[in-house]
């Protein structure tokens, strides 16, 4: 993918993390008070709830993305071998994924009754 | 009259270990500038002392250096303006040095080329045997005038931190000539520019730090360049409506004699 591309990905993603961890530190820190916001069993019905089940995932991927494209933009900085470079680029991916991956699994598991109280 | 003191830093790659300052007592005069007392240094004191300089009056772009720890071109630099009593001179950073305050250029001028700036046409038949003057409107030229005072001092690319970390980035000066050719209606290397340019290593490592804009002796900011580059390149825009805007100018334009 050409870069252009990747670093339109990584201000969308800024954007987009900006809106949604703001919408999630105000849903446990103001609606909720914070000692009752991170109690299981209220993280749990969270979860449980579709709406919100979607919304952490999408705050999972955008923030994933964000974060590890950022390393890997550091990493090109940090040396410019080539195989270093497509070893920077295929670990992200994997990073990526593999995190995408287990965050999803808590997500998915927590919405259909896998996790309980 | 009094005299200013003179530090040089002094280094050989070839038999130093590290760099050293040597101290020159040279008597100030008005209107004095740093090249000034350094060529006084090296004609009466020290004649070891290797410098590069061409043009003394800020057309040439070959005495950068750094004076008392800011970029500058010693031509362009009067030790008033320093305070008068101290002038501290020392090599470019971002740079090998070949000896003294003399640094090895050869990076900096291949990644200019290497990003072709100079005006790519596929008309070539009409670049040999021009029928017409390659017209270019008064706006046009507006919107990369600034972008042509570079010196190519390498001022710019000295004082920039992505440099400093990657070896493979073009640099401010680079990339603000790829964003004055891409911005010429002439053009038609657009495509050719952004490949080279929109790589992992290219136009996007600039994190607008902007000191590259803060030491241009010609009042060229390399980084508004690299910004409207980035715009340029996002919006996907490889150019090659340039030669059908020519055309019409050129059908426009008086005949050449």
């Amino acid at each position: 993918m050409k870069e252009s591309r990747l670093m339109l990905i990584q201000y969308a993603t800024a954007v987009l993390a900006v809106a949604l961890v703001s919408i999630h530190l105000i849903m446990q820190g103001v609606i909720y008070p914070y000692a009752t916001a991170i109690s299981f069993s209220n993280i749990l019905s969270i979860y449980q709830n579709g709406f919100y089940a979607v919304f952490l995932e999408a705050l999972l991927v955008i923030v994933l993305v964000h974060g590890f494209n950022g390393v890997r933009i550091i990493l090109h900085e940090w040396r410019q071998t080539a195989p270093w470079s497509r070893w920077v680029d295929v670990g992200t991916v994997l990073a990526i994924v593999v995190s995408v991956g287990y965050g999803t699994r808590t997500v998915i598991l927590a919405l259909f009754g896998g996790v309980t109280a | 009259m009094t005299d200013v003191r003179l530090l040089v830093q002094r280094f050989d790659p070839l038999t130093d270990e590290k760099p050293r300052f040597a101290e020159y007592s040279v008597p100030k005069r008005e209107g004095m500038t740093v090249l000034d007392a350094l060529l006084y240094a090296r004609d009466y004191l020290d004649h070891s002392i290797a410098l590069r300089f061409s043009c003394r009056q800020a057309s040439c772009g070959s005495c950068g250096m750094k004076i008392n720890g800011r970029l500058r071109l010693a031509c362009y630099t009067q030790v008033e303006e320093l305070g008068g009593e101290k002038v501290v001179a020392q090599p470019m950073d971002n740079f090998e040095i070949i000896k003294d305050l003399v640094t090895d250029l050869g990076s900096f001028f291949a990644k200019h080329k290497q990003l072709m700036p100079y005006v790519l046409r596929s008309d070539s038949q009409e670049m040999d045997h021009p029928s017409a003057e390659f017209l270019m409107k008064p706006e046009e030229l507006e919107k990369v005038l600034q972008f042509t005072y570079c010196i190519k001092c390498g001022l710019c690319t000295s004082s920039c931190p992505t440099v400093g970390t990657d070896a493979l980035f073009p640099g401010p000066q680079a990339l603000a000539q790829a964003y004055r050719y891409l911005s010429d209606e002439r053009d038609e290397g657009g495509k050719r520019r952004i490949d080279a340019l929109d790589t992992a290593h290219g136009v996007w490592r600039c994190h607008y730090a902007g000191s590259c804009s803060a030491v241009c002796p010609k009042g060229v900011d390399p980084a508004l360049g690299i910004q409207l580059l980035k715009r340029h390149v996002m919006s996907g825009k490889a150019r090659s409506e340039g030669a059908e805007v020519w055309k019409q100018q050129a059908a426009a334009a008086p005949p050449l004699k």
